[in-house]
Parts: C-alpha cells; sequence; structure tokens
C-alpha cells in the first residue's frame, strides 16, 4: 500500500473524519462519566466514613457490588432490559417512552461503576489526611460545608490525584466497551472503517494511534493538575 | 398595509401549522452499523447506501413522513423496536414465526436463500451428514444461525457479530464453512481477497428461514404497518421499487 492509497483512504474517502467524530464521542462519554463517578465517589466516601450505619451497608453493597459485575454486563442489562424496564414505569404512569441513546447509556454505566472504584480512592486520601487537622479546623467552629471545601478537598486532592488520573485511563479504554450496542464511539468508528474497506490493520492501528492521543494529553494534563494540587505539599528532593 | 401584514401573518401561522402536522409525522428506522452490501453499508462521510436505505427513503417519501435512522447493532434491533427506540425495522429481517411472536411484519419485500461457503479446494458436502465435526460460521441473531442450530447439532457452530468477521474467519481457516444470505456472499465471491472461497450449494428450503424479508414494526402497531404495506406496494406498482433493485441487484428479487 502506497502513502497515496493511505492519503485517499483517509482524507478522501472521509475515513479519519468519522474516526475523529467517534474520538469525540469516545472523550464525550470519558469525561461525562468522570464527572457522574467522581460525584458518586464523593458521595460515596463521605458516607462510609461519617454516614449512619444503615447508609455504611448501603455504600459498602454498591461499592462491593459494581466493582464484582463485568461492566460489559452492565452496558447490556441497561440497554436492552433497562431501557424496556424505564419505557414500563413511564407507561404505567402514562408518560411518553424515552430513548435511551448509547452515549446516555454508556455514561450511566461506566459513571456507576466509576463511582464504586473512586470512592474507595477517596476514602483512602480522606483517611490520610493527619487527623490533627481536621480538628485544629473543627476547633475554630468551621461548619460541616465549609470544612469539606477548604479542608478535608484540598488536603484530600495530592493523595487521590494519582489513582484517580489511573482510572480515568482505565475508564477511556472501557468505553470502548458500548461499542456492543453499535454506539458508533470511536472502536466502532474504526471496525467500520476496517470492514468497509478491508484494509484491517491501517485502520485498528489508526484507532490505537488515537487513544494513544487520547492518554498522551490527559497524561501531560494530570500532571499539569497534580503540580498545582501538591505545591504545598512538602518536596522530597 | 396593515392588511397585507396581517394576510401575510395568517399565511405563515398557518404554514406553521401544517408544518407541525407533518413534523409530528416523525418515524425512526433501526439500521444495524456493519457493513452489509448490498443491503445497507455507510461511507467514510457518513452516508448511508444501498437497498435498504434507498428503500427508506423511497417508503418514507411515499408516507410523506420525516424519517431518521437510529444505528445499532444487529442483534440490538428487534429489542429496540420492543422498548420503542426505534419505529420499524427495514433491515434484511425475515419473516419467521418466531420473530412473529415478538414482532409485526409488513409484506415481504425480497426474498432470499441461504448460500454455503467454503473453501475453493476443499471438497464438502453441506448436509447435517456431510459437515459432522466440521466448525460452521454463522451470524448470531438470524435465520442461518436458528437452520444450523436445528439440523447441524453433530457440528460446532461458532456465532458472529456481523458477517465481516465470519468471511475473515473463513479466510483464515479458523473455520470450515459458513452460511450466509446468497444475495450478499455471492458478489463477494468475485472480490480478489475472497479468491480462495466458493459456493458450496445453497441450503434447501426450511421454515426456520421464513416467508421473504419484510419491514419489523412493534407488535399491535397495525395502523403504521399497514400504512407501510400501502407504501411498498405503490412503489413496487409504479415501478419506482424495480429502479431501486436494479442498481444493486442483476436478478429479480421480488419471488423466490
Amino acid at each position: 500500500m502506497t502513502l497515496s492509497d493511505i492519503s485517499r483512504l483517509f482524507l478522501a474517502d472521509g475515513w479519519l473524519q468519522a474516526l475523529a467524530q467517534g474520538m469525540v464521542r469516545t472523550l464525550g462519554i470519558s469525561l461525562g462519566a468522570f464527572v457522574l463517578g467522581l460525584a458518586l465517589g464523593l458521595i460515596v466516601a463521605m458516607v462510609k466514613l461519617k454516614g449512619p450505619r444503615w447508609m455504611v451497608v448501603c455504600a459498602n453493597c454498591y461499592t462491593t457490588l459494581y466493582r464484582a459485575v463485568p461492566e460489559l454486563l452492565l452496558i447490556l442489562l441497561l440497554y436492552y432490559a433497562g431501557a424496556d424496564l424505564i419505557n414500563l414505569t413511564l407507561a404505567a404512569f402514562g408518560q411518553p417512552s424515552v430513548e435511551i441513546n448509547g452515549f446516555i447509556a454508556a455514561i450511566v454505566v461506566l459513571g456507576i461503576v466509576q463511582g464504586a472504584y473512586s470512592g474507595e480512592i477517596i476514602r483512602g486520601a480522606i483517611e490520610s489526611i493527619p487527623h490533627g487537622q481536621i480538628e485544629a479546623a473543627k476547633a475554630y467552629g468551621i461548619n460541616r460545608g465549609l470544612l469539606v471545601r477548604r479542608v478535608i478537598l484540598p488536603s484530600m486532592l495530592p493523595f487521590a490525584i494519582a489513582g484517580l488520573s489511573n482510572l480515568w485511563l482505565v475508564l477511556v479504554k472501557e468505553s470502548a466497551l458500548i461499542s456492543v450496542v453499535g454506539y458508533s464511539e470511536l472502536l466502532t468508528a474504526g471496525r467500520q472503517a476496517a470492514a468497509s474497506t478491508k484494509h484491517y490493520l491501517l485502520f485498528y492501528l489508526a484507532v490505537g494511534a488515537f487513544y494513544y492521543l487520547i492518554t498522551l494529553v490527559s497524561s501531560s494534563v494530570f500532571r499539569q493538575v497534580e503540580v498545582r494540587f501538591e505545591r504545598w505539599m512538602p518536596r522530597h528532593a | 398595509m396593515k392588511k397585507t401584514l396581517l394576510v401575510t401573518l395568517q399565511a405563515l401561522l398557518l404554514a406553521g401549522i401544517a408544518n407541525t402536522t407533518f413534523a409530528a409525522d416523525k418515524l425512526v428506522f433501526g439500521i444495524a452499523l456493519e457493513p452489509y452490501p448490498p443491503f445497507s453499508f455507510k461511507s467514510g462521510k457518513g452516508e448511508w447506501s444501498g437497498f435498504e436505505p434507498e428503500m427508506i427513503t423511497a417508503v418514507c417519501a411515499r408516507m410523506q413522513a420525516d424519517c431518521t435512522l437510529n444505528e445499532m447493532s444487529w442483534d440490538g434491533l428487534i429489542p429496540a423496536l420492543k422498548s420503542q427506540q426505534v419505529d420499524v425495522v427495514l433491515n434484511s429481517l425475515s419473516i419467521t414465526p418466531e420473530r412473529q411472536q415478538v414482532i409485526d411484519f409488513t409484506q415481504p419485500y425480497f426474498f432470499t436463500r441461504a448460500l454455503w461457503i467454503g473453501d475453493r479446494g476443499l471438497e464438502l458436502d453441506p448436509t447435517p451428514d456431510g459437515l459432522k465435526g466440521k466448525i460452521i460460521g454463522v451470524q448470531g441473531s438470524t435465520t442461518h444461525a436458528a437452520f444450523v442450530k436445528k439440523y447441524y447439532g453433530a457440528s460446532s457452530v461458532r456465532y458472529y457479530n456481523d458477517q465481516d468477521d465470519i468471511l475473515a474467519d473463513l479466510r483464515s481457516g479458523r473455520i470450515d464453512i459458513m452460511l450466509a444470505d446468497q444475495l450478499v456472499v455471492e458478489p463477494l465471491l468475485d472480490n480478489p481477497d475472497n479468491s480462495m472461497l466458493a459456493s458450496k450449494g445453497v441450503a434447501p428450503m426450511d421454515p426456520l428461514f421464513g416467508d421473504g424479508v419484510g419491514a419489523g414494526v412493534r407488535k399491535g402497531n397495525d395502523a403504521l404497518r399497514e400504512r407501510l404495506n400501502v407504501a411498498l406496494k405503490s412503489l413496487r406498482d409504479d415501478g419506482s421499487y424495480e429502479k431501486i433493485r436494479q442498481r444493486y441487484f442483476k436478478t429479480d428479487i421480488s419471488a423466490l
């Protein structure tokens, strides 16, 4: 295959654009799921540390269950069975049916699973804050919300950021699982291109390159974030 | 001046109402996101072409409906229909008694047979006895899968998500033979990539292959089914169907 063949496939036939659109969707899924996962994780971590007993039991059930079940199974469950269930419930209340698209299903499923993992990371990070700092804040009469915002979150983030950036990278790759329902994210777009043109090696390598690009960019972003969050931490030479 | 303005406004308003009634007639067609030429395939620029996307456009024009395509995996089409994510599946869905239990079908809009494909150099007899111990590849959730599963218990069967993967595995020798839609695989045999493959004969008629290929709608959605039937019939009567068919198939596919 010559260089002109490759450029024809990617540019004139438009497959590069198809892959780029797939990458945007992959990024969209991953970002949405990451944000949802962080929110869930924060709640879970707070509940596990300070919540009443029955909520702690619930939170423990959640993290155990969702870390035990494969994401692929959850996607199939939500996309096919879940859509049916939601529409049946809506019909019972006389509401029109809703359409569950692959995008929302992916965000919800991956976000719920992420929540279970990030909850554990955040809980560990909060526990590694020297207890004296929280006691000192309380001694000043600081209220709960402010305590979380001004003391716990900033001192927890340096401990959590490495684990969270790992989670993000895993998430980007797990978003490929949504291809089973035929949602055209990066992997589906690549499969489509490979199967239509019969240039399997070329397009699967291209898909790999796109994932690598995402990883490369997000690693450097996380490095910046890490530097910023750790700016007050003591440096070990 | 004031009067002209009023008239214009009225006209605009009426046009607006007409538009909303028009736009209310929205139909979502489910389509499998896999290259399945010549029935349906998508270009890099994202446009669908093939016999069935053209049929969808033609049918929608006849019904004066505003149609969109919803892409999904092949085995997700019927679940999507049932859970109201799509209204119609016009995508090579054979009319079988098994499927008729969960969805309703229009009149068939084409007929096809199933074809065995295997290695050119290999002598294969595609009967249950002849394929004993061999590996058969079929696409999951298809009539071909149902047929092989029922009669070929002595062979091992592999199920694939799309037809392209079966062909790839057949070429690399991971399976011995495949069963697929004759109209789809026969043209693919002319492809130089598939020069090592050859037809091993047409599978016998069987109720499991269904009675033609129709458009699927939700169970009980008789109004839509009738509209589709009327549209399909009018396409056939005025020759539009024949024009679309000629662009993709050399032979008549409207009857067996």
